[in-house]
């Protein structure tokens, strides 16, 4: 065995390692701590891209835990999968890989702005628990595990969202979060234990290949949509969102976005690969394309008026999420019809994909450069700032990338994404599209007024003193920039290689099943 | 032939896209050249029009806050923006409530359709 059969563990240990050492690498001083956090944030990235392109490569990847042979799913005997498996389709690891870019780009944002507080070496170990926790989201091929995952990615959570603790509504925030979130986790080991009880089986794969449709697996599915739907933000459940992304610190709020996004892949892995073919009727299809168009609408709605900079990236947050429900919410309307599937399923669920990976950049880029204003002025309040594009150029120039991206500005890669889902929602109905059309309009008018109040105009003499922007905080910046124009100049590439591997692989249950139960199914 | 983002229905082509771009600019730079040439930077040709007044010294006097951006929309969708108000109360119990209507909800939906 190679050691490439290792990397998904190694996803895991990585950060893991990293979240407990932190403590002890902040023992020998500041430059130690910060070099450590860089190293594994830098080699977390790089394990997630030869995971990528090992899946590209060889197909899914399975990894069994705690077994004899990592590979070896049903040992001699066995008719079903105990052990934990960890199961990267290609899916999985191209959502690995936007994770694990946010997560290193934080890293390096993180340096600077938070370098003026205390307590940064718990702040760096919940930083890796919370990357251990989305990663392990994303590559378990085990229901009960998704479910522990969860968890770890919502403790650390809740402590960064409360990180400045003396902040009222900091604590405040992470406390909704906290009673929503457990709520919703409570939810889905409730689904598990169900569906463990009437199959015996955690394991989505086993459990996809022998889903039949009863009143049983109607309810799980139910409170597996629901409470995953709470986590990823869509309406009427974002409430939450606003406050404990504008609360937390710029760089845990850029991860959150997907971190939100593991709870979305958690609806599309449950509603494709465990649930798929056996579900009887589109109650759920629909329910995703109307959450879609509904989270869309209002959140846009709600930033219009926002003149707190982070509140509205957030409400925008939920809002983009919109477009991937819908996108996706049409592949599996049409999922039991291959003709409809071929013409324009397939290419709705192409856009609400590669939407995950553009949202996951350019969100992640805006909520760091909400931080850099932050950090410059001292205030979230747009209505304080002005002029800011004269102190730093930079800051401004990356700001105008990521909000033409979101608006969905042509050249842009949120261009690329959107045009997919407007072209295959069209054949659904005109209406679908005209709401996409118009909260793309929408998030256009929010980011303009903030360009407007935040960098243009005359300056503001409160202003004078502003700080200047870090070097690490731009290299972070920088990252996710640098990422957004790849998508945006070659759309194609990305298409071929990260989003239609990706897209098939959420489509192929028999895939994704077969690679766990291989000849016993 | 250049790589294309096909939906089925039409395609995408960012280098198209790019080469009216550089046109664009082209024809703008051209319009601006042709502007008046008698504009010397540094001269009182620099200085602020503001209705014949006095410009105020800070430039916070001067700027549109982000409040009044789109204060026709905001004024003519307020019975809307009233009502998502109470609906975003920030109360933790009515936000747990709203998720279990859902829940019980998108159930029944699944279970009796």
């Amino acid at each position: 065995m190679n050691w490439q059969a290792h990397l998904p563990a190694l996803l895991l240990a990585v950060p893991l390692l990293g979240a407990f050492a932190t403590p002890l690498f902040s023992l020998g001083g500041k430059t130690l701590r910060n070099a450590w956090f860089i190293v594994v944030s830098t080699f977390v990235f790089l394990i997630a891209l030869a995971l990528w392109h090992e899946v590209s490569v060889s197909g899914i990847l399975v990894y069994v835990m705690g077994g004899e042979n990592f590979a070896l799913t049903l040992p001699s005997g066995m008719k079903y999968p105990v052990r934990i498996i960890l199961e990267i389709d290609a899916l999985s690891a191209f959502m690995v890989l936007a994770g694990s870019i946010t997560s290193m780009a934080g890293a390096w944002f993180t340096l600077s702005y938070m370098d003026r507080f205390t307590g940064i070496s718990r702040f760096i170990s919940l930083y890796f628990l919370l990357t251990v926790g989305m990663l392990g989201m994303m590559v378990t091929g085990d229901l009960f595990n998704f479910f522990v995952f969860i968890e770890i990615a919502s403790v650390a959570s809740y402590g960064l969202v409360a990180f400045w603790r003396d902040k009222p509504q900091a604590v405040e925030a992470s406390f909704k979060y906290m009673l929503l979130s457990q709520v919703a986790a409570m939810l889905v080991l409730l689904a598990v234990g169900f569906l463990y009880g009437k199959y015996n089986v955690l394991n989505m794969g086993a459990l996809g290949s022998v889903m039949q449709m009863g009143l049983v697996e109607k309810f799980a599915l139910a409170m597996l949509f629901s409470a995953l739907a709470l986590k990823c933000g869509a309406f009427p459940m974002y409430l939450w969102i606003p406050d404990a992304y504008a609360e937390a610190p710029a760089s845990v709020s850029c991860l959150l976005v997907t971190v939100s996004q593991a709870s979305l892949y958690g609806i599309f892995r449950v509603a494709f690969s465990v649930y798929g073919l056996s579900m009887t009727n589109s109650v759920v299809a629909w329910a995703m394309i109307v959450l879609g168009l509904l989270s869309m609408l209002i959140a846009v709605s709600m930033a219009v008026v926002q003149h707190e900079v982070k509140r509205l990236m957030s409400y925008h947050a939920i809002s983009q999420t919109g477009y991937m429900l819908l996108g996706v919410g049409i592949g599996l309307l049409v999922l039991a019809d291959p003709q409809a599937l071929a013409e324009y399923g397939f290419t709705a669920i192409k856009g609400g994909v590669f939407h995950i990976f553009n949202h996951a950049m350019y969100k992640g880029l805006l909520f760091l450069t909400a931080g850099t204003l932050f950090y410059m002025t001292g205030t979230r309040d747009l209505n304080k700032m002005g002029g800011l594009i004269r102190k730093s150029p930079i800051t401004a120039t990356m700001f105008l990338i990521a909000a033409a991206a979101i608006a969905g500005l042509p050249p842009m890669n949120g261009y690329a994404s959107k045009l997919l889902i407007y072209q295959s929602s069209f054949a659904i109905h005109p209406f679908i599209t005209v709401v996409a059309l118009v909260t793309s309009v929408l998030t256009l008018a929010s980011f303009v007024k903030v360009f407007q109040t935040a960098f243009l105009g005359p300056e503001h003499k409160a202003l004078v003193n502003a700080k200047k922007v870090p070097a690490t905080m731009i290299i972070g910046m920088g990252m996710l920039t640098v990422a957004i124009l790849l998508l945006t100049f070659f759309p194609t590439w990305a298409l071929s290689n990260l989003v239609e591997p990706a897209a098939k692989a959420l489509v192929d249950q028999a895939g994704y099943i077969a690679a766990i139960m291989g000849g016993a199914f | 032939m250049w790589p294309k983002v096909v939906s089925g229905f039409g395609y995408w082509d960012i280098y198209v896209w790019l080469i009216f771009l550089a046109i664009a600019c082209f024809f703008t730079m051209w319009l601006r050249n042709t502007g008046r040439q008698d504009y010397k930077e540094g001269t009182y040709q620099d200085e602020i029009y503001f209705s014949g007044n006095d410009v105020p010294e800070d430039g916070e006097d001067i700027s549109v806050p982000a409040d009044s951006a789109y204060w026709g929309f905001t004024k003519f969708f307020r019975p809307y923006y009233d009502f998502m108000a109470l609906f975003h109360n920030g109360l933790a119990q009515d936000y747990l409530g709203y998720f279990v209507v859902f829940i019980a909800i998108l159930t029944a939906l699944i279970v009796f359709i």
